[in-house]
């Protein structure tokens, strides 16, 4: 988080001059000539190398404001240069040893193949990645620092920046997306003749965690069915792998949850895929690499070169020609620990449906890195629509803080892959399009919510 | 009539029972005929063996499940990579914790005992919380040690701690407190001064129970371990157990309920001898 | 009077509403073996553990070489009932366990040397490395009587040493006791119920009415000579005179003179009666 005042002074006043909640910096983050947090780590330098007196600083920002103050400054400092350097961020990494804790899941794969085919190594780190038990306890070693970065739920950082689920706000960020697509809804055996769900009233389904993709999808999905998904469904939230021996035990009658455990279902004969979730968003973020904001102000160059391992290994991993190759290297006991064949169907996207037909769905799962910030604000307002945030929010502020789409692209460009130049699209979800800049009306025009 | 059991004799039965329970599970997970209309083979081939066949994919067989132990123990220490190493490794790891958190917990639980047994008002004084404390399972302690201690190795062990202690405690505030009165009137008469007393005739004559606090406490720890690697992940045999579960590989899970409970009766009966050592008769 | 070891002086033991006896006076001489008889309730455990200062009298004061006793001591050693044997310890463990409490700086040779030759003199050298589940009733009390001699105690104090053992096994033990109380010049205290074995052992025999309020209704001089065998005992003249008057006293006199003392009774001099001459 961009503070540059100790915290002993009591007043929560930031470079912004404006005072706000912990967990998020100023609302005029990021400077807009696209260099991204690392560039804005040299504002904060610059305006503490001016005043270094911390109660002259704090005055002189509330009575002119961080704006007019690095105007100032930048009439005789160069600092456009300086940010630009900063964000190249090509000297050596301050730490090499990393820690990156992940979940088994096809969700996870350029984290995990980033490992076996030397992507990390590529750029000068070391990294040990680990398999967690659960997404409680990825969070929870994260927050203690035995982990450096993880693999964790897009809607994970954004919650923990606003203090959703945790016992204290701690600014998180996504600094790519894993994967896009790549979930599906699947039902018991005995529900083949339910396709409707309109049919579904009364059903058990499990979604992996409360702040997840899968939760707002399942939720939207129902909802425009007609269904309540807090009065006419239950929802639990189940460990993965669990999902199928629920299945299997007839304790759920279905789940949208993450590959490879839809196609695990299939493969032992106890579900079928109903939905990709591909067809319900196509694009849609599932989950996330993410790390703690304060790692981009204390290791910025172990910080972009890991950044740029990921969004690497995220491309290669989207080349369908690479997916068999992929799907070999992660599919072992030390990483996802399942059947070659059922990871293989998952992501080269020929696999069997569970209902005697071989589908061909090339990006049944796709993998691209840019968090555009319209992923964030859908996910705000699904948190907005089910009670899980009762405040009002300021859509762009957060999600430029915790969707770090800038830095990111620097990334991108740096390795020569295209760069969209907005951070905000609208986007057809359920049939619906979905403008990121009316957050408010969207909200309003979905008819079934807890607000 | 001859009370004896022949020891040969109860072998044979436990044996038999063994081979009829096995043997009933093998003949049980046979699948059934394949059922419904033939699958078009490139379909078959995307799926598992039983699911090809219309069915759900079984619990495996005794006969699979010895198959996939013999490849297990013929490699038990092998580490290729954070997260596959051998059985054998993961059984060390869980060791070690039950270990420290064990060695830890009589370390604070006999000399606390020993106080709380020799004086009432001690024991008055904290037995409400003792009673509190100690039906909490290690599953709700496991979220506070993360929370506080931050540091899921250190965790396992607190919850180790935490659960262990008690049995300990308790049995050696009792043993303690119920050396019969005529010894420590002996020692009294003989001016024994209170170390001397403590060491040499309550210390022994407790003995016995506390050792039997320690049987508990082990049976315990061994337990606590595997409920808290399933939590936490990373090594041992819980979290072996959980990895396992992730694959849906039952075969697995079974051997490694298997091991953990021959871990566990090796325990109890280490502790069983040093009990014996230290056991009086009168 | 001089040469008194032990003065029990006015002690006395009650209980909210219960008094079990008080205003008890007595001595004992040094070389002196003085028994205690009466009925069970009367407070003679309570006595002797009031000797021994395992107990606080509620009043009244016990002296020991003209000092005030405050708690136990190695010089008042103890026999009890049961043999309070440690089970964990052999028969030379247990006296060893003693003789070093008495020698706290002795090396472990010289105490093991003590032990062994306190067993000798109790007849158990063979059994010294045996465990008391080992051992016969008989052979635990002896320990017992070993471990206590081993302090060389001013005072011994019995508290019904023999109560617990069979009858011939009683027999050979109180002879053994006699003659290593008498050999060694050993003051000792007994209390006891068993009248012959009284009249064995003892110089003296206070006797105590029942309670509660019991008191020392009289003191009987035992003038038979020594030694005193089984054997001859019954046969010595006065020996049933004695045993009669004593049986007399166990029999009817403990109740009937229970309760309040008539008004001559002097609780410091107590009636004496000298028989057995």
């Amino acid at each position: 988080m961009a503070r540059l005042f100790d915290r002993s002074l009591s007043v929560d006043v930031c470079a912004c001059g404006v005072s706000h909640g912990q967990g998020f910096a100023c609302a005029e983050e990021a400077p807009r000539d696209g260099t991204g947090e690392l560039g804005q780590a040299v504002n904060e330098a610059a305006i503490r190398a001016v005043f270094p007196q911390a109660a002259t600083r704090r005055a002189m920002l509330t009575t002119f404001g961080a704006g007019t103050l690095l105007a100032a400054i930048e009439g005789f400092l160069p600092l456009q240069n300086a940010r630009e350097a900063m964000a190249q961020a090509t000297g050596a990494p301050e730490k090499r040893d990393l820690k990156i804790g992940f979940i088994p899941i096809t969700c996870a794969t350029p984290i995990i193949m980033a490992d076996p085919m030397g992507f990390y190594r590529r750029h000068g780190l070391n990294v040990e990645v680990i398999r967690t038990a659960g997404w409680a306890v990825i969070r929870d070693r994260s927050i203690a620092r035995e982990f450096d970065a993880a693999h964790m739920l897009a809607p994970m950082p954004v919650a923990m920046s606003l203090g959703v689920g945790v016992a204290a706000p701690i600014p998180w960020a996504v600094a790519a997306v894993e994967n896009i697509n790549g979930q599906a809804i699947t039902l018991a055996n005995k529900h083949r003749d339910k396709r409707n769900p309109a049919d579904w009233r009364g059903f058990r389904f499990a979604v992996p965690f409360d702040f997840s993709i899968h939760n707002y999808l399942l939720r939207a999905y129902v909802a425009e069915a007609g269904i309540d998904p807090d009065r006419d469904i239950q929802i639990r939230s189940v460990p993965p792998p669990e999902m199928v021996a629920n299945l299997r035990a007839d304790n759920i009658d279905g789940f949208l949850g993450p590959d490879p455990f839809n196609q695990r279902a299939v493969f032992d004969g106890v579900g079928f895929i109903h939905l990709l979730t591909k067809e319900l968003w196509d694009g849609h973020p599932c989950c996330a690499f993410a790390v703690p904001r304060s790692m981009i102000q204390e290791t910025p160059n172990t910080f972009a070169a890991l950044l740029r391992a990921i969004v690497e290994a995220t491309v290669h991993s989207n080349a369908q020609a690479n997916r068999r190759e992929v799907a070999a290297a992660i599919s072992g006991p030390n990483y996802l620990n399942q059947p070659l064949t059922v990871v293989e169907q998952v992501l080269t996207g020929t696999f069997a449906d569970g209902l005697g037909q071989v589908r061909r769905v090339p990006d049944r799962i796709g993998f691209d890195p840019f968090p555009w910030h319209s992923m964030a604000i859908w996910i705000l307002t699904q948190m907005r629509r089910w009670g899980q945030l009762t405040r009002e929010v300021d859509y762009r502020a957060v999600a430029e803080q915790t969707f770090l789409a800038l830095d990111a692209g620097r990334a991108m460009r740096e390795l020569g892959i295209p760069v969209p130049d907005t951070t905000m699209r609208s986007v057809t979800i359920l049939g619906k399009t979905f403008d990121p800049t009316q957050p408010e009306a969207y909200l309003a025009s979905q008819t079934i919510r807890r607000n | 009539m001859n009370t004896q059991v022949s020891a040969w004799r109860a072998a044979l039965l436990s044996l038999t029972i063994l081979a009829l329970f096995l043997g009933a599970w093998e003949i049980a997970v046979i699948p059934p005929a394949a059922t419904g209309p033939a699958l078009d083979p490139e379909y078959a081939a995307l799926l598992g063996q039983a699911a090809a066949q219309g069915q759900q994919t079984p619990i495996p067989p005794p006969s699979a499940i010895a198959v996939r132990l013999v490849e297990l123990l013929s490699d038990p220490f092998h580490q290729r990579g954070t997260n596959d190493q051998g059985i054998g490794i993961q059984i060390a790891w869980s060791l070690w914790r039950v270990m420290a958190g064990f060695l830890l917990a009589a370390a604070v639980a006999i000399p606390l005992g020993f106080v709380i047994g020799m004086s009432p008002l001690l024991n008055a004084a904290l037995n409400p919380f003792i009673q509190v404390l100690r039906p909490v399972s290690p599953l709700a302690w496991m979220p506070l040690a993360l929370y506080t201690i931050q540091d899921s190795s250190i965790s396992s062990i607190f919850v180790i701690f935490i659960c262990s202690v008690w049995p300990m405690l308790l049995n050696t505030a009792f043993g303690v407190a119920s050396v019969r009165r005529e010894w420590l009137n002996v020692a009294r008469t003989l001016e024994a001064g209170r170390w001397r007393t403590a060491m040499r005739v309550i210390l022994p004559a407790a003995a016995p129970t506390i050792l039997t606090g320690m049987r508990i406490s082990i049976g315990i720890a061994w337990l606590v371990i595997v409920a808290a690697e399933m939590l936490v992940g990373g090594t041992g045999i819980g979290y072996w157990v959980w990895n396992q579960w992730n694959n849906l590989s039952i075969a697995d899970i079974v051997i490694a309920i298997l091991m953990i409970g021959l871990v566990g009766l090796a325990l109890d009966r280490l502790l069983g001898l040093i009990a014996s050592a230290v056991a009086w008769q009168e | 009077m001089g040469n008194k070891i032990v003065s029990v002086e006015g002690i006395a033991r009650r209980f909210p509403g219960l008094t079990v006896f008080q205003d008890v006076w007595f001595g004992v001489e040094r070389g002196e073996f003085v028994c205690l008889v009466g009925h069970s309730g009367c407070g003679k455990t309570t006595i002797l553990n009031i000797l021994a200062g395992l107990d606080e009298p509620s009043g009244g004061v016990v002296l020991v070489d003209g000092r005030e006793i405050t708690g136990p001591s190695l010089d008042r050693a103890v026999i009890f009932q049961g043999h309070a044997l440690m089970p964990w310890l052999t028969a030379e463990q247990n006296v060893a366990f003693a003789v070093s409490c008495r020698n706290p700086s002795w090396p472990k040779h010289r105490v093991g040397d003590a032990a062994r030759e306190a067993l000798s003199r109790v007849g158990l050298t063979s059994a010294a490395d045996r465990k008391p589940s080992q051992l016969s009733g008989g052979m635990k009390q002896r320990v017992g009587i070993a471990r206590a001699l081993s302090v060389a105690p001013k005072l011994l104090l019995m508290d019904e040493p023999f109560s617990a053992l069979d009858a011939l096994t009683r027999g050979s033990l109180q002879e053994e006791v006699s003659r290593l109380v008498t050999d060694a010049g050993q003051t000792a205290f007994m209390i006891t119920h068993d009248v012959d074995e009284a009249i064995l052992l003892a110089d003296r025999i206070l006797l105590m009415t029942n309670g509660p309020e019991a008191r020392v209704a009289e003191v009987v001089h035992n003038h038979l000579p020594r030694p005193r065998t089984r054997a001859d005992l019954h046969h010595m003249a006065g020996y049933h005179p004695l045993r009669d008057h004593i049986m007399d006293f166990l029999i009817t006199r403990s109740r009937s003179l229970a309760g309040a003392a008539p008004a001559d009774y002097d609780a410091r001099n107590p009636p004496a009666v000298h028989l057995g001459g």
